[in-house]
């Protein structure tokens, strides 16, 4: 028998996470259920609060991307850092290898998400989904990122347990998949300190931008959780997991497929139908692993069905891994194109990621946190009967959250396709949204009870830690690590991968990397993917500020600009996108949900507005179009244009391949200022009055702009 | 299934090959992975997944049952 040596688990590290998880966890819930309600009631939309040149906007546009970033990156993330520093210690029995790593890791973490906080309301956006930070919060990010995984690794490598236990696979997996999405998808040119545009457009920014947004609910909200079950499910139920070679199988086929899946986002767009077959594919074939895990983790529990009525902490779990398991039915289904044609733009998609968001990650995270409070003060929970209660009332909030999204997003599918007898659409689209308005409101409800649980865990969860004592390093002994070992006759491969965290790291990289380079590397290098339309022409000065100025307010979280080849949408919106139409936009602006109409077109045809439509509309959109829930930006009526960044702008869309003319940046705001005078004039036709310089004009020559150039043609 | 994705991938040349061997690729690495779990020595498996729960937490434990 070896000697033991003595060393310290880091429990401080893990104290800190898990409040970071529980503080912002609340803070992210709160902006969710505060958008929902902005859904209900636009009125609370308040946009253009002026900070010197810029503005805040607490309005859908702006506070959405602070919701979805918030509850990933802050909630979940800390979440999984959280579990992760518990875990990683004791599988390896050893403490973390740098304390000081730790600790830049948790801070600069935290830092990130107060920049975020900052930034996305000042609008300040990439206009990239689930990405929209500026770049130099990306390289930030990037350099947390190195420093969490140069800590891992470090600590992997002195480790006192030989085999490295297949949690520890996934939090590898995560760590570098995400480098590789983040690195990938964060290519920008910066305008500005706190501006760039994607260095990819239109189709390619796309399929990037999916690849990544894809592969973020896999290696962020899906990879990382499952090391965590694997870790925690055993210790909640004190059995081993069911099958550890189920897992083994589990871990490399859902790397290996997930990576492949980022296209089933772009069904029926004018992405290459080949690129949508491989998604939809892979996608498909995703449902095997996923409930070979699901399966896994609810087996565990095997024989210890009675300690689930009896323990908070396991209906958490058994809650959390069912959710996994129908949302990743679902998400399959939901692939198919037929389906896929019926719920991409709905709120179906909306109740699919709840389920995964609300009732994976969050009921996890909770199951985990009750778990981990106690021990680490070394005391007793608070209150049990907290714990059933915000059980239950979180339950009971997926429940009024989903539902009514299924049934709304069901309803607004089929009102977008009705055909009258006489073949014209049967539904205007302001109906299709007064339709929603009470589903958005029983949604709301659900977020509500939802974040009353949150609250009531933050209560008790505080007052765990004040009856007890942190025990900031926790005293554990093991045996140290044979240097010679003997290596048994016969053995496999894989179990020598098992033990070497380097080897192991590439060939995981290897196996995302397939999947990445075979679904993006054609639709960079092979030119036809994206045929040409003489007719596109680069944007204006003037439109390519009003663009920015619609990125900005996140437009695109309401709208699509996407018309897709049904008779429904091509008799709403027009003639249905073609992938050249979109070769100058950087980045592309197609959106995924459709709370508002397709604008794809919006300069068109019937869909043409005039100019003092624009501006009543802006100023107040519930006048000018009834039961509208859409925002007033009324602020744009006086707010200044910052001309001052038209040559900026325009050079690095040059640099990035858009035909402006060499020297044109210093006549851009000549032109930009005759074709405000344009539109200024127009508005003076019908008595109203702007500065020449007013954002308004900026965003109206976009709108106006939009599906011009193919109209050309015809 | 293959003749689905090449169908699609024909529009371009040559990429449809690219499908084809990412979907070998799986394929044999999936049957390898298979006849190696099935391998695996069992009394191995059975102390690998008791790793989670061998740590020097008893005394916590204890400690919270009997609150």
């Amino acid at each position: 028998m070896q000697a033991l040596e003595k060393f310290q688990y880091d429990n401080k590290i893990v104290r800190n996470f898990a409040f970071a998880t529980i503080i912002w966890g609340v803070v992210g819930m709160l902006v969710g259920l505060w958008i929902a309600l902005l859904m209900v009631f636009p009125q609370w939309n308040i946009g253009g609060i002026g900070v010197g040149k810029e503005t805040i906007g607490l309005t859908f546009g702006r506070l959405r991307p602070l919701h979805t970033n918030a509850v990933i990156f802050a909630f979940v993330g800390n979440g999984i850092f959280m579990g992760y520093y518990y875990s990683l210690q004791r599988l390896l029995k050893t403490r973390m290898a740098s304390d000081m790593l730790s600790k830049i890791h948790f801070w600069g973490w935290q830092l990130i998400i107060v920049a975020a906080a900052l930034t996305l309301p000042l609008g300040m956006t990439t206009g990239k989904e689930y990405a929209e930070l500026e770049w130099p919060i990306d390289i930030a990010i990037t350099i947390i990122w190195v420093v969490f995984g140069w800590n891992m690794f470090a600590t992997i490598l002195k480790r006192r347990e030989r085999h490295l236990y297949v949690a520890i696979w996934f939090y590898i997996a995560t760590f570098v998949t995400v480098a590789v999405l983040h690195l990938v998808n964060s290519f920008e040119f910066p305008v500005s300190f706190l501006q760039s545009y994607s260095w990819y457009a239109g189709v390619q920014d796309a399929l990037v931008q999916w690849w990544y947004g894809h592969n973020a609910v896999a290696f962020f909200l899906t990879t990382p959780y499952l090391g965590l079950m694997y870790y925690y499910m055993p210790k909640a139920a004190n059995r081993p997991v069911f099958s550890y070679k189920l897992s083994i199988i589990h871990f490399w086929s859902l790397i290996f497929l997930y990576i492949w899946a980022g296209p089933h986002h772009l069904l029926y767009t004018s992405l290459p139908n080949w690129a949508q077959s491989l998604g939809i594919v892979f996608s498909f074939t995703l449902i095997f692993p996923s409930w070979g895990g699901m399966i896994n983790g609810l087996l565990t529990l095997r024989g210890a069905w009675d300690k689930v009525r009896e323990d908070v902490i396991l209906k958490f779990m058994v809650v959390a891994v069912t959710a996994y398991g129908m949302a990743t039915f679902e998400g399959p289904m939901l692939s198919l194109k037929t389906v896929n044609a019926i719920s991409h733009f709905t709120d179906w998609t909306i109740a699919h990621v709840h389920v995964g968001g609300l009732g994976w990650n969050g009921m996890l995270t909770f199951g985990i946190l009750y778990w981990l409070i106690p021990r680490i003060f070394k005391t007793e929970l608070f209150s049990k009967r907290l714990a059933n209660f915000h059980f239950w009332i979180a339950t009971l909030g997926i429940i009024f959250y989903a539902v009514p999204m299924y049934w709304a997003g069901f309803q607004q599918a089929s009102m977008w396709k009705q055909f009258t007898d006489a073949g014209q659409l049967k539904y205007q689209f302001i109906e299709t949204v007064t339709y929603m308005k009470p589903f958005y409101a029983i949604r709301s409800f659900g977020g509500f009870l939802f974040l009353v649980g949150a609250i009531v865990m933050m209560y008790n969860l505080f007052m765990t830690a004040k009856k007890g004592k942190l025990i900031a390093n926790e005293d554990a002994e093991a045996p140290a690590l044979q240097k010679l070992f003997s290596q048994h006759a016969g053995e496999h491969w894989h179990r020598k991968i098992e033990r070497r965290p380097i080897p192991f790291l590439i060939a995981t990289l290897i196996v995302i990397l397939i999947g990445g380079i075979i679904e993006l590397v054609p639709t960079f290098l092979i030119k036809s993917n994206v045929p040409t339309i003489s007719s596109v022409k680069p944007y204006t000065p003037l439109e390519l500020q009003g663009r920015d100025i619609y990125r900005r307010e996140g437009c695109y979280t309401c709208h699509s600009q996407m018309v897709r080849p049904f008779r429904s949408e091509t008799e709403r919106y027009g003639e249905y996108s073609k992938a050249g139409e979109f070769v100058y936009d950087h980045p592309f602006q197609w959106g995924s949900k459709r709370t508002g109409p397709d604008l794809a077109r919006e300069g068109t045809l019937n869909l043409k507005k005039t100019d003092s439509w624009h501006f009543n509309h802006m100023d107040d959109p519930q006048a000018v179009s009834p039961g509208s829930i859409m925002p007033a930006y009324s602020f744009m009526l006086d707010k200044e244009l910052d001309t001052a960044s038209t040559p900026a702008k325009i050079k690095a869309m040059r640099t990035m391949g858009v035909p402006y003319d060499e020297g044109y940046e210093y006549m851009a705001n000549k032109d930009l200022a005759n074709q405000a005078a344009k539109i200024q004039s127009n508005l003076l036709k019908d008595s109203i009055r702007v500065k020449p310089n007013a954002e308004i004009l900026a965003i109206i020559a976009y709108l106006q702009r939009l599906g011009t150039d193919t109209e050309k043609i015809k | 299934m293959f003749k689905f994705v090449k169908q699609y991938a024909e529009s371009i040349d040559g990429v449809n090959i690219y499908p084809m061997i990412s979907l070998v690729i799986f394929f044999l690495f999936f049957v390898a992975l298979l006849y190696y779990v099935k391998k695996m020595d069992k009394a191995k498996v059975k102390e690998i997944s008791r790793i989670p729960l061998d740590d020097n937490e008893q005394l916590t434990d204890t400690l919270i049952q009997n609150n």
